[in-house]
């Protein structure tokens, strides 16, 4: 099973090469957030896309008919098409999955419908808005956008981890001959509701995320979509496609141990269903790319869940995060592109804002700078609230064995 | 600093609403975590509804000593300066 398109939209960069390049670069999407009144909160720092235009994506549906995650999950859709090299009428005469994940849905129109509501009365709820709102439109939009009739399209809501899940039943429905193609990945858009929720938790940082640091101050908010073709090997050498990289395996489980809190045991668990599932030893594993939010518990827990997997040496574990933020429903989607574009490319995409690692947090996260790697095996981490978590290998494709 | 009487039966009544308790179930020194199975998440919802009722700003570091009724008095006596 193969990668073979990509299609990315974050506030360090729109579009596979200028993703890479913000990821070596160690770019930063931190600032004022925008996207609603943030008027009450001490600090109000987010990674925003300031400047996404759907209509240059969107070719046949009313942009104004989709909020403003769907629009990400739709223009991503296209875009990974149109990287992959994809006609889409060939994909119209083919069996096909589309996958998305999120952890908001439209919220972002449901904190609109809601102030209206409260300011106006139900009966002045926008119509338009309220008929965004579905989660299902997410992946169901990029159906009708791209006009594939003979797909499943589903919505997975498992919050923050649901990127790789989506990527996980993607693998599945491929590999099992059920699909000939899938669209998977995840997309969010930033949304008061979360911002003011993880606020009131204490977990936004005031300016910048920094993983696994001794002072870390918790997330920032930040929103996007990454978008995955996934095929089969030999589907992709029939049409002469360029390979980014092999999905190896992936391993998802739910504890349901507290709604917050993460749980090591469960956290290592599931990182031991996904070496399982891909065959392969800890040994292997050249790069973790963890789901390091930069919260105080997450950051200690999932760093001592890598040490009871991987033991006293375990590979070099960074954080997007500490560039991007925390996307959410897009986050492992995103991530297991960094991590494609990083075997691709050869490099390891540092941990920003780094000074001092935390000593509870015992990984080297390669601090502020990229380092150049040859890497043949990256495990992608994506844990949430409730205690889903879902964990994709990646490989480096090396010629056909 | 004692909290004045109207306002610890108005912390009891918080408190005993989020933690789904009887009043008379909670006492003074009885413990929300380990007698009254709280968690963080419990003790976050009353440091905000208490900053909403009393129109005060609590920090989150405060929660260490919120673990009982009397160490909730103590912080919104401080909080309220009186």
């Amino acid at each position: 099973m193969v990668l073979t398109g990509f299609g990315v939209f974050s506030s360090i960069g729109v579009g596979a090469v200028e993703f890479a390049e913000g990821l070596r670069s160690g770019r930063s999407g931190a600032k004022p957030i925008t996207a609603f009144d943030t008027k009450g909160f001490a600090h109000a720092n987010g990674c925003e896309i300031v400047d996404f235009q759907p209509e240059r994506w969107i070719r046949n549906l009313d942009v104004d008919e989709l909020g403003r995650a769907s629009q990400f999950s739709v223009a991503a859709a296209r875009m990974a098409i149109d990287d992959a090299h994809l006609d889409v009428e060939t994909l119209r005469e083919q069996r096909g999955l589309i996958s998305i994940g999120t952890t908001d849905g439209e919220s972002f129109d449901l904190d609109q419908l809601v102030e209206s509501e409260i300011w106006f009365g139900p009966e002045n709820m926008d119509a338009t808005i309220a008929r965004r709102v579905r989660a299902g439109r997410l992946s169901a939009a990029v159906a009708h956008e791209l006009g594939l009739t003979d797909v499943e399209a589903v919505t997975i809501p498992t919050a923050c981890a649901a990127g790789n899940y989506a990527i996980g039943y993607g693998f599945d429905a491929v590999r099992t001959g059920e699909v000939d193609f899938a669209l998977c990945g995840g997309a969010d858009a930033m949304c008061r509701k979360t911002f003011a929720g993880f606020y009131r938790l204490g977990t936004i940082a005031p300016e910048l995320c920094q993983p696994f640091d001794a002072d870390r101050k918790g997330i920032l908010t930040g929103e996007g979509a990454g978008v995955l073709v996934l095929e089969s090997l030999e589907s992709a050498l029939a049409r002469g496609a360029r390979i980014y990289a092999e999905v190896l395996g992936y391993g998802l489980n739910c504890d349901a141990y507290h709604q917050v809190a993460p749980n090591q045991a469960s956290v290592a668990r599931c990182m031991e269903l996904a070496l399982d599932n891909a065959g392969i030893k800890p040994s292997e594993v050249d790069l973790i790319s963890a789901h390091g939010t930069g919260t105080k518990a997450n950051d200690i827990t999932e760093a001592r869940a890598i040490r009871e997997v991987y033991g006293d040496l375990p590979p070099r574990t960074i954080s997007i995060k500490s560039m991007l933020g925390h996307t959410m429903g897009a986050a492992s989607a995103l991530a297991a592109i960094a991590c494609s574009l990083a075997i691709v490319h050869g490099f390891i995409p540092p941990t920003i804002n780094h000074v001092t690692t935390d000593p509870e947090c015992e990984v080297d996260c390669v601090p502020n700078e990229a380092v150049e790697a040859d890497l043949r095996i990256v495990q992608n981490n994506g844990l949430a609230f409730g205690g889903n978590n879902s964990i994709v290998m990646l490989g480096k494709y090396e010629g056909v064995r | 600093m004692p909290v004045a009487t109207e306002n610890r039966q108005k912390i009891k009544e918080i408190v005993c609403d989020i933690l789904e308790l009887e009043e008379d179930e909670v006492s003074d020194t009885s413990l929300f975590r380990e007698d009254h199975d709280a968690d963080s998440l419990r003790a976050i919802e009353i440091l905000a509804s208490l900053e909403k009722e009393f129109k005060v700003v609590i920090d989150q570091s405060e929660l260490a000593r919120m673990v009982n009724l009397q160490g909730v008095y103590e912080v919104v006596a401080e909080s309220t300066g009186r």
